[in-house]
Order: C-alpha cells, then structure tokens, then sequence
C-alpha cells in the first residue's frame, strides 16, 4: 500500500523539464559552434591555437626516456568511463603512443578500472598499428593492478622506484592519491607531466610535477597532440563558448546589480 | 658546503621525522587547543538543529577506512547530534568498507546518547552504484533496500516503516571522501530537492563552496577541522578535538620550515649560489 | 566493422543526453536501465582486470624480474582470496570479511596517512620564493596552514577571518573560471564522442 502510493505519487508525465530550458540552450548553442568551427577548419586549415607548454613537453619526455633507455610511465587516472576525464586520457594517451611506437621505447599503463584497461588496451595496440610498428607493441603494457585507490597507489609507487621510468605522465581525474604519486615520481627524477579536471589536485600537481595542464587544458591536449583541422576545430568552439559565457554572467551581473534579476535567475542551473 | 645549502638539500627522511614527532606528542600529551567555529558548520549544525523531533533523517556514509581519521569523528559527531535532537535515522554506505565503519559509527554515537537500533535509528548497509541507488531511493526505497543489514524488512523497522523515498525525509546527509558526493547533490538535491547537508573531506570541501552558495546544500563539514568544530558546537569531546591539537602542530612546523627554506634561499642568493630549480607556482621550466 | 560500434555510441550518448530533459516516469525507467546496464559491463570487466593483473604477475614471476616475490604474494593472495571468498562467503565475520579489515584496512589507512608526510616534503621543496607570483602563493600558504587551525587564533585573531576571505573571494573565483573551461571541455570532448569526431577510444582510426 506504502509502495504504490509512494511510487504514484512520484510519477512525472512531463516529456520536457522547462527548468533546464538554460542548459538546453547552452548545448545547441555550442554544438552550432562546433558544427560552425568544422566548417572552418576544413575551409582553412592553418588554424591558431596557442602553444601549451606541457604539451611539448610531452615530445622531451618521449626523447628522453628513448635516450636512457627507459620506460614512460602512463597513469590514466583513477576513475571509470562515466568520467570525462577518463576519456580525455584515453586520448591523449592514443596520441602518445603514436609518439612512442615510432621513437622505439617502452610504455607502461598500469590501471585502476578493468573497463578502461580493456578500451586503453585497444587505443594502445591501434596507436602501434597506425604509425607500421604493431610489432613493437608488448603485450601487458596496458594491465590491470586493483580498484582500490590506496592498493593502486602502492602498485604504482612501487613501480617507479623498480623500474624508474624517465617519464611520469599523469592524466585524468585524480583524487587524494595524487601527491603520493608524483612526490614519489619527483624523488625517483623523472620528468613528470600531469593534467586533471580535478580543480582540488591542481595544487598538488604543480608543486611536483615539471609541467601541469590546467583543467581545461586536458581536454584540448587531444586535439593539440593530433594536430587534425577538425579536432582543433573543438578547441575553438569551446573558446569561443567561453566567450559567451563570460558575456552571460557579466550581463547578469550588471542587471542583477539594476534591480533586474531576470538573467541571473534563468542562467541558474536546475 | 653553507649551512644555507644544507638547509635547501635537507634529507625528506627528517622532515618525516619532524612531522611525525609532530603528530605523535599532542596525541600522548593533549594540549586542547581552542576551537573556532566556521560559518559552513554552523550552518550544517543549524540545519540539522532546526529539524523537529522524530523526523526522518538519511544519513550516507561513503567511505572506507583509508579516509577514516577524518570522516569517522564526524559521523559520530553529526549522529549524537541527531540522537540528541531525537531524530531518526536511516543510515546507509555506498562502498563494501563502509559498512564496518557505518555500524561501528552508530553504535559509537548510540551508545553514547542511548539510541536504539530501529527505534532510533536503521543500518541500511551497502548498495553498489552510486547513481542508480540515489535514483533508487527518490522513487522507491524498497526497490534499493529491501531489507535492512541484518536483513529485517524495511516495514518490520519502525524507523523506515512509512518511508519509501526523498521527500518522506527531512534531509539527506552525506559523509564522503569521493565523487559520491557529487551525486548526491546532482540526484538527491538536484532531481529531487531533498534538503542536503555535506561532510566531505578537508581537501575535498573547496570544491563544494559554490554549492554552498547557490543553496544547493545547507551546510559543509570539511575535514578533521570541521569534524572539530561539529563536537565543539555538540559540546563533546571525541577524536576530531584530540586530533586537531596534532594537525596544529603539524602546520606550525612545516610553516616554520618552509620559512627556514626562504631565509636559507635568501642567504645563498646572496652569496651568489647557483641553486637551479624552478620557480614554484609557474609552470614553466 | 567500425559503423556498428559508432552507431551505438551516438544514439546510446543522444538517448542520455536526451533523457536529462525529459522527465517523464518511463523515461527515466529507461535511464535506470541503462545504468544498471554499466553495473553488469563492469562485473564482465572485472573478470578480464582479474586476468590481466594474473598475467602481468605471471610474466614477472617467470623472468625473475626484480620485484618478483611480490608478484607471487599477488597471485597467491588473488588466489587465496578468490577460494576462500566462494567456500566461505565474503560476509562480515567471514574470513574475508576478517582479512579485509585487519590486513587491508589499515594497509589503505598507512598509505593514506603517508599524505601528511609527502605533502610536508613538498610544501617545502616547492614554497620559495623565487618570483613575484611564487612569494604571493608561498605567503598565502603560511596564512592558510596557520589560520585554518586551533593554533591560529592564538597568533592572531584576525587570522580565521582572513583565511575564510582568501576562501571565498580569490579562490573561489579562480575555481569558478577552471570549473567553466572544465564544464566547456567535458561538453566538447563528449560531443566529440558522440558525434564520432574522437573515435580513439574505439581501438581503431
């Protein structure tokens, strides 16, 4: 009796929730954004995008490990695929691997989700192939070491202080486990380049890592490591969405500030 | 080499042992340090304070032991507290861990105010998946939990006899050291706007302040500091109290080494030392 | 062969996309489904992580690798665990259950509590004042470790209020403006997905 009452009670049989009318406008607009920027980059194919210093980086620490003849370590975070962060790790590390395969040293990917180990693993191999060195992939680069965060931690902090890698590349959504892992990385000298969306571990990282990409930064080293005119185009749209929304908010500001609060209220997220 | 060259190349292994004689001592020797009570926990006490006898709490504790030092006192804390404002609570965990550390906390802070198992208060226990167990529970709590931990049937417990979702709760409490708490403002308050109150951990509790500030929540409890604060405003004192005294000490001495690290950087500047490095705070090197 | 998995990426991504508009009872039966559908993805996962971390072990074990008795307590541990586990239960007061809290519990506790003691190296590694900016942050520290504890006060009592003004004025604006570009991003990279512009995650260009 409880149940269904409870349960009628709940029952939504609008097939629109006006209160996210704002989000929904945000969405086509950007996607027109993109769709637009495509357009261009295909138009004209020189686009500008300007240079991230940890990005090139990426290319040094390659070098480098090739020269010592020691491995690049690739930590793609600690979280599963319903993450964006997790996709953006995917990634970069697809281009990386590209940069790796063909400079001949070896590569490490030790995970924390069995589900993105088996989608890394697959990116890896594909990366090998693209670039005509299939059989310079190893088999059990890409591997599994456990779902626990601090276990995790251990396995990873152990392998740098056995194998030294020349090269720590962190990228994805960390969590408290990220001074751990690259204090023990800074002790063992390796270059180390990290990225997160995760704002609380930014701090972290910048203390001990060589060079960090800042939030955003993670999702448009992609697009920067691939170089295609379509990719780029998404970094674009993403700038020019950020221009939107800095002229939204300073306009709400302002008339919020009038006595008008329209905007201000509508912007509010559901 | 200058004892300012020293100084900048010290061996970590004893700022190790600095940190840790700073931990130990106050924990064998207290010294109860006054504590401040911040906005955010004031408000989470207030929100929680304001809510009238016998209302239907839900209380999330999601963690695992390695968060325990921070997280655990603040369960105890913000339980008694309920106990003592005789409201009821349906406590649950969404990680396999927790579920010691969830019973061990309900007992602690029952015990302590003498609240009794599913007259007081219920012991849910686990449920994988984050997102589907918040939906879950806005529109069918039997559908989640069927039964209890020590498997009696929701309706067989007086506390969940009458409750089947978010808006049969006065609150929902959440005590987490992950993205859990994420969604539970994206579910819970956002889907279906149960009253949120968050406890999270000290590094965590930045990330929640727009939240605070939009309303989406009421209150924060961050870290041991805020757990301090929260037996402080319940006029107890338990782990988080004990602690705060090491953690004082503890950021008093690598304050007071990372000045010495200044003065001696300063000292071999002037000596015209070449000391490499790279600028903290600047990402290029 | 790669239209197939394409196709399901787009309308899968729309369909959830799409559902976050739409409120209706049945809509949302047919969100929970889906995520009930990642619970089950991941437990067949589960078994190929278990194969992996063996194989990995495994490898290392028969070259003698260093670090090699390790990858023997992994895999007599995967072992043990995984037997026990199905004779005894996995239960509270299980073996399992009493391995996990005595054994795991505060071997996780241990490293977590390494924090207190990386964060002092590197706070102190990091800290110097060799820059305009670098002195800013290094001076904001010291405030921010003083004032946010019991000790603070005693120094100066102004100190909780100015650590809560350096909360809630400069840092969180600054987390605002990272939280945008991290919003946009997030946006672009799963309408990339969706649209079949990053297809990286696929295994095949």
């Amino acid at each position: 009796m409880l149940r269904s009452e409870a349960v009628d009670q709940t029952l939504d049989t609008r097939w629109f929730d006006p209160a996210r009318l704002n989000i929904l406008i945000g969405v086509l607009l950007f996607t027109a954004f993109l769709v637009v920027n495509i357009f261009r980059a295909r138009a004209k194919s020189d686009l500008y995008v300007r240079p991230i210093a940890g990005l090139k980086a990426l290319d040094e620490a390659i070098g480098r490990a090739t020269e010592m003849g020691r491995s690049v370590l690739y930590v793609p975070g600690l979280s599963d695929m319903s993450e964006v962060g997790t996709f953006a790790a995917i990634t970069i590390l697809y281009r990386l691997a590209q940069r790796i395969a063909e400079m001949g040293c070896d590569l490490d990917v030790p995970c924390y989700d069995p589900v993105v180990m088996t989608v890394l693993d697959g990116a890896v191999r594909d990366a090998y192939s693209k670039v005509g060195r299939p059989d310079a992939f190893r088999p059990g680069c890409v591997h599994y070491v456990s779902a626990q965060q601090m276990a995790y931690v251990a396995a990873v902090n152990g392998t740098m202080l056995r194998d030294r890698p020349a090269a720590n590349v962190y990228m994805g959504s960390f969590y408290a486990e990220s001074l751990l892992l690259a204090e023990t990385g800074a002790t063992t000298g390796a270059i180390q380049i990290a990225g997160t969306d995760k704002v609380t571990q930014l701090p972290f990282f910048v203390c001990a890592c060589d060079y960090t990409l800042l939030g955003e930064e993670l999702f448009a080293a992609s697009a920067y490591l691939g170089r295609e005119p379509v990719q780029l185009a998404t970094v674009i749209a993403q700038d020019w969405a950020k221009a939107v929304a800095a002229i939204a908010v300073t306009a709400a500001l302002l008339l919020a500030s009038l006595g008008h609060p329209t905007l201000a209220s509508w912007l509010r997220a559901a | 080499m200058t004892w300012a060259r020293k100084v900048l190349s010290i061996d970590r292994r004893i700022i190790f042992l600095l940190v840790a004689a700073g931990v130990a001592l106050p924990l064998l020797r207290p010294v109860n340090l006054p504590i401040t009570v911040t906005p955010r926990v004031q408000a989470a006490f207030d929100a929680i304070d304001a809510l009238p006898a016998g209302s239907k709490v839900l209380l999330s504790m999601d963690y695992e032991p390695d968060i325990m030092a921070e997280l655990f006192p603040m369960s105890v804390a913000v339980l008694r507290h309920c106990f003592r404002k005789h409201l009821q609570v349906i406590a649950m965990t969404l990680y396999p861990a927790g579920t010691g550390l969830g019973e061990r906390a309900l007992r602690t802070a029952a015990k302590a105010e003498g609240a009794v198992l599913n007259k007081d208060y219920a012991w849910l226990g686990y449920k994988s998946g984050f997102q589907v167990v918040m939906i879950g529970i806005g529109e069918n709590l039997r559908g989640m939990y069927p039964v209890d931990f020590y498997g009696t049937p929701l309706d067989s417990i007086p506390v969940t006899r009458g409750v089947n979702a978010y808006r049969q709760m006065a609150m929902v409490i959440n005590l987490s050291g992950s993205s859990a708490t994420d969604y539970w403002i994206q579910f819970a308050q956002g889907r279906f706007h149960a009253p949120l109150v968050v406890g999270c951990t000290a590094v965590m509790a930045t990330d929640y302040y727009p939240y605070l500030s939009s309303k989406q929540i009421l209150g924060l409890v961050g870290g041991m500091k805020g757990a301090a604060e929260y037996e402080r405003l319940i006029d107890t004192v338990g782990d988080a109290r004990r602690g705060m005294d090491a953690q004082s000490l503890v950021h008093l001495i690598v304050a007071l080494l990372v000045i010495l690290g200044n003065v001696a950087l300063f000292v071999a500047r002037r000596a015209g030392e070449d000391l490499g490095g790279r600028p903290a705070g600047s990402m290029t090197r | 062969m790669r239209r197939g998995p394409l196709l399901v990426t787009f309308l899968s991504g729309a369909a959830v996309a799409a559902l976050f508009f739409i409120p209706h009872h049945q809509a949302q039966a047919v969100n929970n489904k889906l995520l009930e559908w990642t619970l089950v993805v991941y437990a067949f996962a589960l078994i190929l992580g278990s194969m992996s971390l063996w194989n990995s072990h495994a490898r290392k074990l028969n070259a003698r690798a260093e670090g090699w008795p390790f990858s023997l307590v992994t895999l007599v541990s995967l072992v043990g665990i995984t037997a026990l586990g199905i004779w005894k239960g996995v239960g509270e007061g299980s073996p399992v259950g009493r391995i996990y809290n005595t054994v795991n519990s505060p071997l996780a506790s241990t490293m977590f509590a390494l924090l207190a003691f990386v964060i002092a190296s590197a706070a102190f590694r990091a800290f110097r004042a060799r820059s305009v900016e670098a002195t800013l942050l290094l001076i904001t520290a010291i405030v921010m470790m003083i004032g946010r504890v019991s000790i603070g006060p005693l120094i100066s009592p102004h100190l909780p209020g100015v650590t809560e003004w350096l909360l809630d004025v400069p840092n969180l604006a600054a987390k605002r403006a990272i939280a945008v570009g991290v919003g946009l991003g997030a946006v672009s990279t799963a309408l990339k997905i969706i649209l079949g512009i990053e297809r990286s995650y696929l295994g095949r260009s």
